[in-house]
C-alpha cells in the first residue's frame, strides 16, 4: 500500500510541475491565440539564468530565483514584440511555425553556451534528508517545489481576478474587438500575456532544475509534454492546466509504477500522455475546461 | 487555341481537354525535355564522390517527403506534425520484412520495386488512421493530434525488441538487370532510380491537381463549409488528403531505407518532422515546384552551415561545438525569416524570376 501512496506523492509533484508549465502556455493562448512551442526552451533558458547568476556571478539562489523571472518577464515580451506581433491575422500554420523556428533559435543560442551539453545541478539549499511519513517519502526539494507552485498558480489566479491588469487580460481573451471599445491596448495585453507567461517559465524551471538537474534535453522536452496537459485541461483554463496537470502527473507515475516491466512493457510513462491526448482529441477535443469553440467539418 | 504550337501570346481554350495540357507549348516541353535528359545523363559523363552522391540521393528523398506533405499542409492546409513517423512506417516496414524473413532474401533484393510500392501502401493506411481525427479536429488541435502520434510511434520503435528497439536494423544490397549493384555503384544506382520516382510522382501531383480529387483538396482547405456545399465530402477529403501524404512519406521512407542499406530510429525523429515543415515551408506551400525548392535549400544551408562552423572551430577552443550551436540557429533563423518576409516561400521567387524573363525586354 504504501508503494501506492508513494506512487501518488511523485505523481503529485510531476503533476504540479507540469501545471506551472503549462499554465505559461495557457496564459498566452488564451490571450492571442497562439500556441507556443517554444515554451520548453523558455523554461530551460530561465533554469540557466538562475543558475548562472547563483553559481558563476554568486547572488543568493532566491534573488537570482526572482532575477530569473524578471529577465525571462522581459525577454517573452521582446520576442513577442520582435516576432508575433507581424503575424496577428497570419495562417495558424505559420503562427505554429515561428513558435518552432523562436524554439530552435534559442536551442542555437544555449548550444552556444556549455549549458547545453553538460549536466549541472543548483546548489544545495535544503535539507538532505527525505521527509518520511508512514513509509512514504517525499524530499525537501520536491515538498518546496510544490509549495512554491501552489503559491505561484494562487498569485495568478489572484492577479487574473482581480487586478486591472489580469482582467483586462480576461476581457482581451473574451471579445477583442468589446476590449478595444473600452480602451484596452490589445497587442499591449499579448506582450503581457507572453510575459507572465516568461515569468511562469522560469519559476517552472527553476523548479524543475532543482528536483530532476539540469540537462538541457529534459528541460525542453518540457515543451512538448505540456501539450496533452494543456489539451486535456482546455486550452484556455487556468484551474484546468492546474488539475489536467495534477492529473497527467498522476497517469504517468502510475502508468511508469505498475506497467513497466509487466508483458514486456517498457518507458510507458513517456508514451501514455500521448494517448490520453489522442483519446481526448477524438471524444472531449475542448478539454475538462475548455470553451467549446471546435468547428466540426 | 491559337495556331501557333510554340509560343504562347494569351489563353485560347476552348476545351476542358486543352486546358488541362501537361505542357502549354511546345516550347515548354522541349525545355523540360531537355531538363530531364540533364538530370539523367550528368552522373554518366562526371564521377562524383560517395559523399556527394548520398548528399543529392538524400535531396530527393526529401523531395518525395515534402511532396507528400505539400498535399496534406500546402494543398489540404491541414497541419501535419508528424510527417517523419510516415516516412518511418515506410522505413520500417521494409525492415520488419527484413527482420522476418532476413535481410538478403529474394523479396527484398529482387523484388524491390514491389516492395517500395507496398511501403507506399503502408504509409497511406496509417495516414489514413492519423487522419481520422480530422474528421472532428481542426487546426492547432489536429497539429496536436499528429504531434501525439510521432510521439506513439517513437516510442514504440524504441520500446519493442521486433524493431531492434531502434537500433539499425540493416537491409540487403539490390540487383539490377545487370547483377548485384555493388558498393561503387551504389549511389549512383538509387540517384537514378529516386529520380525516376521523384519524375513519377511529381507528374502525379501535376496531374492530380487537374483532377477533381485535386481540386477538392484546394477547395476544402479554402473554405470547408462552402465545398460541402458545393457537393463536396470534406471530411472524406481530408481522410483522403493523409492517405495520399502517407504514401508519399512511405514511398520515401522505403527509398530511404534502401539507400542507407538500413533503417535507424534517429531518421525519423519530431526535428525531423519540423525539418519537412520548414522545407514546406521555405520552398513555398501549395506550389508545386516549392517541394523541389525547399529540399534543395534546406539541405545545401545546412551543408554550408556545417563547413563553416569547420572552418571557425579552428581558431576556436575545441571545447566549444559550434556545429551543434549554429545548425538549430540558422535554422530556426531561416523559417522565422521566411514566414516574416516571404510567407509565399522561394517558389514566389521562381514565379517573379519567370514572369519578368518572360515579358524581357517589354516590361509593362
Amino acid at each position: 500500500m504504501s508503494y501506492f501512496f508513494q506512487i501518488v506523492v511523485s505523481g503529485v509533484v510531476v503533476g504540479s510541475i507540469y501545471a506551472l508549465a503549462a499554465l505559461g502556455l495557457v496564459l498566452v493562448y488564451k490571450s492571442s491565440r497562439v500556441a507556443n512551442f517554444a515554451h520548453g526552451q523558455i523554461i530551460a533558458a530561465g533554469a540557466f539564468i538562475t543558475y548562472f547568476l547563483t553559481v558563476t556571478v554568486g547572488i543568493p539562489i532566491f534573488f537570482s530565483f526572482l532575477a530569473s523571472m524578471v529577465i525571462t518577464f522581459f525577454l517573452a515580451m521582446s520576442v513577442e514584440r520582435i516576432f508575433l506581433r507581424r503575424l496577428i491575422g497570419e495562417p495558424i500554420i505559420s503562427v505554429i511555425m515561428v513558435t518552432i523556428g523562436l524554439g530552435s533559435i534559442i536551442d542555437g543560442l544555449i548550444y552556444l553556451t556549455p549549458f547545453g551539453t553538460e549536466n549541472y545541478s543548483f546548489p544545495q539549499f535544503l535539507p538532505q534528508a527525505p521527509l518520511t511519513l508512514g513509509g512514504v517519502s517525499i524530499s525537501w526539494t520536491q515538498l518546496s517545489g510544490v509549495i512554491i507552485t501552489f503559491l505561484l498558480i494562487g498569485g495568478f489566479s489572484w492577479f487574473f481576478k482581480k487586478s486591472t491588469v489580469g482582467i483586462s487580460m480576461r476581457a482581451v481573451s473574451d471579445d477583442q474587438f468589446g476590449a478595444m471599445s473600452v480602451g484596452i491596448s490589445v497587442p499591449r495585453v499579448f506582450g503581457l500575456a507572453w510575459a507572465t507567461a516568461g515569468l511562469s517559465a522560469a519559476a517552472a524551471g527553476c523548479i524543475i532544475g532543482n528536483i530532476t538537474g539540469l540537462n538541457f534535453d529534459t528541460l525542453h522536452s518540457f515543451g512538448i509534454i505540456v501539450f496533452p496537459v494543456v489539451i486535456l485541461g482546455g486550452l484556455d483554463s487556468i484551474l484546468g492546466a492546474v488539475v489536467a496537470g495534477i492529473i497527467m502527473g498522476l497517469i504517468q507515475q502510475f502508468a511508469s509504477g505498475y506497467l513497466d516491466g509487466n508483458w514486456g512493457l517498457n518507458g510507458t510513462g513517456d508514451v501514455m500522455p500521448y494517448i490520453i491526448l489522442l483519446i481526448i482529441l477524438l471524444f472531449k477535443p475542448h478539454g475538462l475546461f475548455g470553451v467549446h469553440e471546435i468547428e466540426r467539418v | 487555341m491559337s495556331a501557333n504550337k510554340w509560343l504562347a501570346t494569351g489563353n485560347f481554350f476552348t476545351t476542358y481537354k486543352q486546358e488541362q495540357r501537361t505542357f502549354l507549348t511546345n516550347l515548354d516541353q522541349s525545355f523540360f525535355t531537355l531538363f530531364l535528359v540533364l538530370l539523367f545523363g550528368w552522373p554518366l559523363l562526371f564521377e562524383l564522390s560517395n559523399k556527394s552522391m548520398l548528399v543529392i540521393d538524400n535531396i530527393l528523398i526529401a523531395i518525395v517527403a515534402v511532396m507528400g506533405l505539400n498535399l496534406v499542409t500546402g494543398f489540404a492546409g491541414l497541419i501535419s506534425i508528424g510527417h517523419a513517423a510516415f516516412v518511418g512506417i515506410g522505413a520500417y516496414t521494409v525492415a520488419s520484412f527484413c527482420r522476418t524473413i532476413g535481410d538478403s532474401h529474394i523479396i527484398i533484393t529482387h523484388f524491390w520495386p514491389l516492395l517500395i510500392i507496398f511501403s507506399g501502401f503502408m504509409g497511406a493506411i496509417f495516414g489514413a488512421i492519423v487522419g481520422l481525427p480530422a474528421l472532428r479536429l481542426k487546426h492547432l488541435y489536429l497539429a496536436i493530434a499528429t504531434l501525439s502520434f510521432q510521439m506513439i510511434f517513437q516510442w514504440v520503435i524504441n520500446f519493442m525488441s521486433f524493431f531492434n528497439q531502434g537500433q539499425t536494423i540493416f537491409v540487403g544490397r539490390v540487383f539490377w538487370f545487370t547483377g548485384k549493384v555493388g558498393r561503387k555503384d551504389h549511389y549512383v544506382f538509387w540517384y537514378f532510380v529516386i529520380l525516376t520516382v521523384v519524375v513519377i510522382l511529381g507528374f502525379g501531383i501535376r496531374n492530380l491537381l487537374k483532377t477533381r480529387y485535386g481540386r477538392s483538396l484546394i477547395a476544402v482547405r479554402d473554405n470547408d463549409r462552402a465545398a460541402d456545399a458545393m457537393g463536396m465530402n470534406p471530411g472524406l477529403t481530408k481522410v483522403y488528403a493523409f492517405a495520399l501524404s502517407g504514401f508519399f512519406a512511405g514511398v520515401a521512407g522505403a527509398l530511404h531505407a534502401y539507400l542507407y542499406r538500413g533503417v535507424g530510429f534517429e531518421s525519423f525523429t519530431l526535428h525531423e518532422s519540423i525539418g519537412y515543415l520548414a522545407m514546406a515551408i521555405v520552398g513555398g506551400l501549395g506550389t508545386l515546384n516549392g517541394c523541389f525548392w525547399g529540399p534543395v535549400a534546406i539541405k545545401f544551408l545546412d551543408l554550408q552551415v556545417e563547413s563553416l562552423a569547420e572552418l571557425a572551430g579552428q581558431y576556436l577552443p575545441s571545447s566549444m561545438n559550434l556545429a551543434t550551436a549554429l545548425k538549430p540557429f540558422t535554422f530556426g533563423l531561416v523559417i522565422v525569416l521566411f514566414l516574416m518576409f516571404e510567407p509565399r516561400g522561394i517558389a514566389n521567387w521562381w514565379r517573379i524570376a519567370k514572369s519578368y524573363t518572360k515579358k524581357w525586354p517589354f516590361r509593362y
